[in-house]
């Protein structure tokens, strides 16, 4: 079987090939645009390629889309077809894949985003409000134009990372092409900027381009910021591993049960990420508990129960400086996120945490089944936990066919003493009858 | 109401107002008011920066309405427009915020217009490409520079132009909605598509400025939290870190450190005790062994590369004062000496300005080689400027 990137080779090849003979064909015709339109448009678009940037769902966010648009408008009565396909040739001219040397990378995107441009003109050019002077009109016909280039965009694009990666084609072209639809608008703005650049002159060009460079720098550095912030809520995580070496992997499953529940409750990308956050930082009052008592195999006395108690408040504390977690703050003290007014994402987390709790080893008792933890949640549903949240878990566990609990662990601690076998307390539990038993 | 909805009220009244009124044949007047409802709307949304004081873009509607009123209805839809746009800016500020942000923004309207007009009459060819754009672009720079003005009486401060991203943007879409809203020489008028279309590179960057600014509060937010973990544990003494960040920053700035390596100082500063709770010793009675602490927490920040370089200045602060060239890592070396040396003096001052004399004499007292030079002379400058020491003549 040929290897993967000698396939790419050879696609990409054939697609340049395609590509120079419709160039050469349309030129023969006497299609010539006029060179200094070309070279700005290019240029913008090269730049636009190079200026993109990469979403944390890995997929790019550009504004070459804008100026396709834009080539198809200026070269709409001249050059329809061969203009806007030169235009788009320029996407090839992207400076990592210079560097590198990536030919076959760099001949796939120049017939990529030529072929996407030339098909996108071709639909401008067939659509009947495409062919008159109207603004409004053009405007409406940008949308159609766009979802032609964008289509053609993912198919080439996702059959190149089939061949790459061997990922169902269906599913590739399903995350690239709706990441497109994110800039329609600034489609309808690129034949705005092609009328206005035929209108006016191209001293409109950088007028235009200008807010779009602010705006992207910003986007960016709110994309590094994120990435930032990730990073110290897994800084916290060590400092939390680092002391309660029992509770390895805890706070990333409580997160992880967490979002599950949120999904299945169908909450908004933003909130069901305040969510995840919540759930990363609800230990972080374990930050104030010394580690001698965090970390004492066996039962704990009445005094160091009370100690590890405290994390809760500290958790609360910490929280309630952070503005967009201090709504969800309560989540951490399990008197306050049990009550049924308390906000949702509080008896989520409450919920998470103890399934956590029971289904893993602790230093205080062996992990219990599955069967078991979710018989524990639904006997105190209604008081401890809310059961809407409990079932919630139940079903979504349920549903992926997972397993947690005695005997499907991944992370078990290292026990200088075995844990007892018996007992459901957990520190995640709060009034459970062992912790009684504790406290006594 | 949500803050939303009353927003979405308003457009939709001024959408039904304008509606009604080019039913009724007045197109002008429905230009007038939708205008008006964006002037209204676009001072509610400002471009916030990082370093720099916010831009209304409200700025940008009174370059277009500049060219789509005469100068008698540019003045009354502005008195309006504004007296109905300020009250929500500044509620809870009382009655006289209120009116000096609305005499604010009265000036530089009419500052705009009035440049605008200037520019236009004084001109040989006043439709020619350069004069319009000229014109437009002094119109939208004088509302910022008026803004700036005001900024810089109240405040004492002036953003630096590394700042301005934001600046441009505006007047860059200013100018081009105002271009779009009546063309050039008879071309490329769009009407009110003009400004509505050229808007949106504009909200982009709002949008952008937006989720940059709250990641932003959120991410301080959470390495504050981190940082008072010690505090809240007894091993540290309460708003420790709080202070030694604020007071790194400044001298930091004193000694000339760029942007990146500040906010790796600040991050530093915030957690340079953050070692101190993985350790299995440590309790309030026990004092904390400084290098160990900083290891523990040096080694938590270096695992991440967006804090390996605060986990360098935090490894670095409990070392003794070296020559640079005897150093591997010069920066972090260097921002590991005003981590210590903020850090120390909190320590000594006990948070407690009254103290500060004493606590520098006690740090010119030790050897030479605990503490650089440059950053000692530093940190007395900042004391100097806080008004906690006297200024030296």
């Amino acid at each position: 079987m040929m290897p993967r990137a000698n396939a790419f080779r050879v696609y990409s090849a054939l697609l340049l090939t395609i590509t120079w003979c419709v160039a050469l064909l349309l030129g023969v015709d006497g299609q010539l645009p006029a060179w200094s339109s070309v070279l700005l448009l290019g240029a913008l678009f090269a730049f636009a390629e190079n200026a993109s940037v990469e979403l944390p769902n890995r997929s790019g966010l550009s504004a070459s889309l804008m100026l396709a648009l834009a080539a198809i408008v200026v070269f709409h009565s001249e050059s329809p077809y061969l203009g806007p396909l030169l235009v788009g040739a320029f996407g090839c001219l992207y400076i990592p894949h210079l560097q590198r040397r990536e030919w076959a990378k760099i001949a796939f995107n120049l017939a990529n985003f030529a072929l996407s441009t030339l098909a996108a003109a071709l639909v401008f050019t067939l659509l009947p409000f495409g062919q008159q002077d109207s603004t409004a009109l053009e405007v409406l016909a940008a949308v159609p134009t766009a979802l032609t280039y964008s289509t053609t965009n993912t198919v080439l694009l996702a059959a190149a990372v089939r061949i790459l990666t061997a990922r169902p084609i269906r599913v590739i072209a399903r995350e690239m092409w709706l990441g497109d639809l994110q800039i329609l608008p600034f489609a309808v703005l690129g034949v705005v900027l092609g009328q206005m650049y035929l209108d006016l002159d191209a001293w409109l060009v950088p007028l235009f381009v200008a807010p779009i460079l602010i705006a992207r720098a910003a986007f960016a550095s709110y994309l590094a910021l994120r990435e930032a912030q990730e990073a110290t809520l897994s800084t916290l995580i060590r400092a939390l591993e680092a002391k309660d070496r029992y509770t390895a992997g805890h706070v990333e499953r409580v997160a992880r049960f967490a979002e599950l529940v949120g999904t299945e409750f169908g909450f908004r990308p933003r909130r069901l990420q305040r969510l995840r956050y919540a759930a990363l930082m609800h230990d972080i009052g374990k930050l104030v508990v010394p580690n001698q008592i965090l970390n004492k195999p066996g039962r704990l006395t009445a005094s160091e129960y009370a100690e590890i108690r405290k994390h809760e408040v500290a958790s609360v504390e910490l929280l309630s400086r952070i503005d967009f977690l201090a709504p969800v703050a309560p989540s951490v003290q399990p008197e306050a996120a049990g009550s049924i007014d308390g906000p949702l994402e509080a008896r989520i987390i409450l919920v998470a945490d103890a399934f956590d709790a029971m289904t893993s080893t602790r230093a205080y008792r062996k992990a219990l089944t599955q069967e078991v933890a979710f018989e524990e949640l639904r006997a105190k549903a209604g008081t401890q936990f809310d059961p809407a949240c409990v079932e919630a878990l139940i079903r979504v566990v349920e549903r992926r066919g997972e397993r947690y609990g005695a005997g499907h662990e991944t992370e078990v601690a290292d026990y200088a003493v075995p844990p007892p076998a018996g007992g459901t307390g957990s520190a995640g539990l709060g009034d459970l009858e062992a912790e009684q038993e504790v406290s006594k | 109401m949500t803050r939303w909805v009353q927003l979405l009220a308003l457009a939709v009244l001024g959408a039904l107002g304008a509606l009604t009124a080019e039913l009724a044949g007045a197109s002008n007047a429905a230009v007038l008011i939708v205008l008006s409802t964006a002037l209204v709307l676009g001072e509610q949304f400002q471009l916030r920066p990082t370093g720099r004081a916010a831009l209304p873009l409200s700025f940008a509607v009174v370059v277009v309405l500049i060219r789509a009123a005469d100068p008698w209805q540019f003045v009354v839809v502005v008195i309006v427009a504004y007296a109905v746009a300020v009250p929500p800016r500044t509620g809870g500020r009382g009655l006289l915020a209120m009116t000096a942000l609305y005499a604010e923004r009265l000036v530089e309207a009419l500052g705009a217009a009035a440049l605008y007009t200037i520019a236009l009459d004084t001109t040989a060819d006043p439709a020619s490409e350069e004069v319009v754009l000229g014109a437009l672009a002094a119109a939208a720079v004088v509302q910022i520079v008026v803004a700036d003005l005001v900024t810089y009486v109240q405040h004492h401060s002036i953003a630096p132009l590394r700042a301005r991203g934001a600046d441009l943007a505006l007047v860059t879409s200013a100018m081009l909605m105002a271009v779009g809203y009546g063309g050039i020489a008879g071309a490329g008028e769009l009407g009110l598509w003009g400004p509505l279309l050229f808007s949106i590179p504009l909200l982009a960057a709002w949008y952008s400025f937006e989720l940059l600014r709250s990641t932003r509060r959120n991410f301080w937010q959470t390495i504050e939290a981190l940082g008072a973990a010690p505090e809240l544990a007894g091993l540290v003494r309460p708003g420790h870190a709080t202070r030694v960040a604020a007071l790194a920053v400044e001298m930091g700035l004193e000694l000339g450190l760029t942007n990146t390596e500040i906010e790796q100082l600040e991050m530093a500063a915030n957690l340079h005790h953050l070692g101190a709770v993985c350790l299995d010793a440590p309790t309030p009675s026990q004092p904390l062994d400084p290098v160990a602490v900083a290891e523990a927490g040096s080694a938590m920040l270096r695992d991440s590369e967006v804090l390996a370089a605060a986990g360098d200045i935090v490894a670095a602060e409990p070392l003794l004062h070296r020559a640079p060239e005897s150093r591997g890592q010069h920066a972090a070396a260097f921002a590991g000496q005003i981590l210590k040396l903020a850090s120390a003096f909190d320590e000594l001052t006990e948070g407690n300005d009254e103290h500060a004399v004493w606590a520098l004499e006690a740090i010119y007292t030790g050897p030479l080689y605990v503490y650089d030079g440059r950053v000692v002379a530093a940190l007395e400058r900042v004391l100097e400027r806080r008004g906690v020491l006297p200024a030296r003549v």
